[in-house]
């Protein structure tokens, strides 16, 4: 079962997805990146119809690189949110729609703000302090309400976060394996072992 | 009134203006149709190529009233399904290795099926599924990466191959194209194995197995994997991971195709008969123990009894 | 009927020229100078700036540009021209690499403009792009650099160093003379602009430089570093011209010298 989460903290915003890759009941691959770094500053992560979420994931990597090449600049999370739930929602109404869901986390370098993005296959968008999405929310969203700190430190936030996976782990039926963590702050994006 | 005339005309100087227009507007607008490259595959082709769909009114509704479901077995067209096909990637080269039963329900309509295809001496597809969807667009990729290689004066690389194929079948999601199967094949980044199927899944690995007899099959070949395998170990536990899902699975069986792809392209290197694996092994190739696969040939005089045997 | 024929711009005159692709060929040659050249493991594009004007913004100008992360081009001729052609070539970019996953290789892009090109020399109601250009970068999995220029007739080829735009056949043959296989990255940038002060007079403010050194890794070169490199050209071609003098010098001293003894034999030689 697929799980994602995302939390933001003191100047930063950690992206976590499951690893599977998963067909009936087989799993195809358990090191599968469910997260695409968009830009410098931006995080991904996606779940979903299986073939409409890379589909629709490369589609948005390959524009929003474009943007960037032919401004000079990339995107900001904000407008980047935008410009992908304008895509989704587009898509909805078209002869085949893409069934994907989204968190997108981002750090605005010129406000200096770090932002996080809820957005799911129906276009819509929220943006909240922390997410999640797929039967893992079911457990995490209550924990997060209780232990989330806007101002912790990436420390804090990385604890928080495991304690999400853990509580999954527990309490899920089948619930998945590995993650891969990745966080996005004023520095860049970099990977994270938990 | 006017207008309307010059919409249909194709000698009029407007309608040459709205050519002209539509070879500058070609690539410029934002749509999705914009989004298929030629990525080598053609002049005029948008990327991905247009196939004609029956001429009914529902293609996929009436495809699923006459194909077989699994709530109505009875249908006319009996779609093959149960296959086991394997593919692993090790320190040698790839190893693909699949069985031979075709069945249509609960007939077993052939036992001599190549499930796996050539695509050209250095690419391999494997066939499970809808056998005519493989095939046909199997090959169909064997010529587009002909052109490639035509194009641009070299080999295509897997990825390459298995994400055109990938977005092929994708492009047709949802009406009843039934694939799986892997793309694999040595280019300048080493050997590759891509699993592609018809929901537009495409993921890059070591190993992969697919088909009803997948499962039995992943059961030897997870255990017995190891990168560092030499040559003929990997063939051994290609051979032996086909003859468990041969064994277990009803839906597959007969024979097992062997092939070995390395740097200098693919290899054939044999047709097992999967009951004589059972009870004497492959015969005399290389990596072999030269005893049967079975398990009461394997264990035969042993027991886990700790009792005497009792004197009679 | 004036609309019977002429419906397109680009038709063959009698003796088989296409007068609207000379006639872009000639907006290439009226462009600024654009040089691209190979050395061992690197290559390099320069370019020469017009004067920007004193109240203008300077970084609004650029004829150096990123096509994706491995390419870079160049171009000569009409800016607004190819500023569309550049805007179709990234899109190329990105497309391929969304449909195959794989990077473009240099020759593909390259294959991609031309065509481009190309097409607007046989289509009814278009005028030819009045650029031509450079293009150059590393091949995925590749070491070698690459360098291709392409023209308004959709011609393309590949060099080890080329100039395109105004003066390029002096560029171009002053590269012919000096160019050597192997050439290290600072002797190809020497070399590249010492190309351009060829024809670009006013020295290194109006020269721009774009190094590529492998793959993805491109830089710019400061203005002081060019003045730098252009000084050291000068310096050389001091040395060199004293040298010629102090040559010449010799000479014409020996001549006068030989010429005097020559004098002096005619003389009698009375004292001693």
């Amino acid at each position: 079962m697929e799980c994602s989460f995302a939390l933001t903290g003191k100047d930063y915003v950690i992206v976590a997805a499951d690893t599977t890759a998963a067909r009936s009941i087989v799993k195809m691959k358990g090191d599968e990146d469910k997260i695409k770094t968009l830009g410098p500053h931006l995080l991904m992560a996606y779940s979903g119809e299986p073939g409409d979420t890379v589909q629709f994931a490369e589609y948005v990597e390959r524009n929003i690189r474009l943007y960037q090449i032919r401004n000079l600049y990339p995107l900001r999370p904000a407008s980047a949110a935008s410009w992908i739930r304008r895509s989704l929602a587009d898509s909805l109404r078209s002869r085949s729609p893409y069934s994907v869901n989204l968190l997108l986390g981002g750090y605005d370098t010129a406000a200096q703000t770090p932002s996080l993005y809820w957005i799911d296959y129906l276009g819509t968008i929220a943006t909240v302090p922390f997410a999640c999405h797929g039967y893992g929310s079911y457990f995490a969203l209550s924990l997060l309400d209780r232990y989330h700190n806007p101002e912790g430190s990436l420390e804090e936030g990385l604890e928080t976060l495991k304690r999400c996976i853990d509580e999954v782990a527990k309490r899920l039926v089948v619930s998945p394996g590995k993650y891969k963590v990745k966080v996005v702050d004023k520095d860049g994006i970099r990977e994270i072992e938990l | 009134m006017n207008t309307f005339v010059n919409q249909f005309s194709t000698s009029s100087a407007l309608s040459v203006i709205r050519k002209a227009q539509a070879l500058v507007d070609d690539d410029e607008e934002f749509s999705d149709a914009a989004w298929g490259s030629e990525a080598g595959f053609g002049n005029l082709a948008k990327g991905v190529p247009s196939f004609s769909v029956p001429a009914v009114h529902d293609p996929t509704a009436f495809l699923r009233l006459h194909t077989d479901d699994h709530a109505d077995p009875n249908c006319r067209i009996k779609i093959q399904h149960g296959t086991t096909t394997l593919a692993f990637r090790f320190q040698g080269g790839v190893i693909v290795a699949v069985d031979s039963r075709a069945t249509a329900g609960s007939y077993i309509a052939s036992g001599t099926v190549k499930k796996v295809i050539e695509i050209n001496p250095y690419l391999l597809g494997t066939m499970a599924g809808g056998a005519a969807d493989c095939q046909y667009w199997e090959t169909y990729l064997g010529i587009q990466c002909r052109l490639h290689e035509l194009r641009n004066r070299e080999r295509i690389s897997v990825a390459a191959a298995s994400k055109y194929l990938s977005n092929l079948v994708y492009s047709y999601k949802g009406m009843g194209l039934s694939m799986g199967t892997m793309i694999c094949g040595w280019d300048k980044t080493g050997p590759a194995v891509f699993y592609v199927d018809s929901d537009g899944t495409r993921l890059k690995g070591d190993l992969f197995s697919v088909g009803s007899g997948s499962t039995f099959a992943y059961g030897v070949l997870d255990q017995g994997y190891r990168w560092d395998l030499t040559d003929e170990e990997a063939q051994e536990l290609g051979r032996r991971s086909i003859y468990a899902a041969g064994h277990r699975d009803a839906f597959s069986g007969n024979t097992c195709n062997l092939y070995h792809v390395k740097e200098d392209g693919w290899r054939f290197l044999g047709n097992y008969d999967i009951t004589k694996m059972h009870y004497e092994g492959p015969g005399d190739v290389p990596g072999s123990a030269k005893t049967g696969y079975g398990y009461d040939v394997r264990v035969e005089g042993r027991v886990s009894s700790a009792a005497p045997a009792v004197a009679s | 009927m004036s609309r019977s024929y002429d419906r397109a711009l680009t038709v063959f005159s009698p003796d088989g020229h296409l007068f609207q692709v000379e006639y872009a060929n000639e907006a290439v040659r009226r462009g600024t100078c654009a040089v691209g050249l190979r050395g061992k493991d690197v290559v390099v594009l320069g370019v020469e700036k017009k004067s920007v004007l004193q109240l203008q913004d300077p970084r609004t100008v650029r004829k150096v540009v990123m096509l994706d992360d491995h390419i870079c081009l160049a171009f000569a001729g009409l800016t607004a021209d190819g500023r569309v052609l550049i805007d179709k070539a990234r899109m190329e970019c990105q497309s391929h690499r969304l449909t195959v996953e794989d990077p473009v290789t240099v020759e593909y892009i390259t294959r991609h403009i031309a065509g481009i090109q190309q097409r607007y020399t046989q289509s009814g109601g278009v005028r030819p792009f009045g650029i031509a250009t450079l293009i150059v970068g590393f091949d995925p999995h590749d070491t070698r650099p690459r360098l291709y220029m392409t023209e308004p007739s959709g011609i393309y080829s590949a060099w080890k160093a080329n100039a395109i735009g105004r003066s390029s056949k002096t560029v171009r043959e002053f590269l012919e003379k000096n160019h050597k296989d192997d050439l290290s990255r600072d002797e190809t940038i020497k070399l590249t602009i010492k190309s351009l002060l060829e024809v670009v007079q006013t020295g290194a403010k109006n020269i721009e430089i774009s190094v590529m050194e492998s793959y993805g890794k491109v830089t710019a070169l400061d203005l002081s570093q060019i003045e730098a490199i252009v000084q050291e050209i000068e310096r050389e071609k001091e040395a060199e011209a004293e040298r010629k003098r102090s040559r010449l010098a010799a000479t014409a001293a020996g001549q006068a010298a030989m010429s005097s003894r020559a004098g002096d034999a005619g003389q009698p030689s009375g004292q001693q």
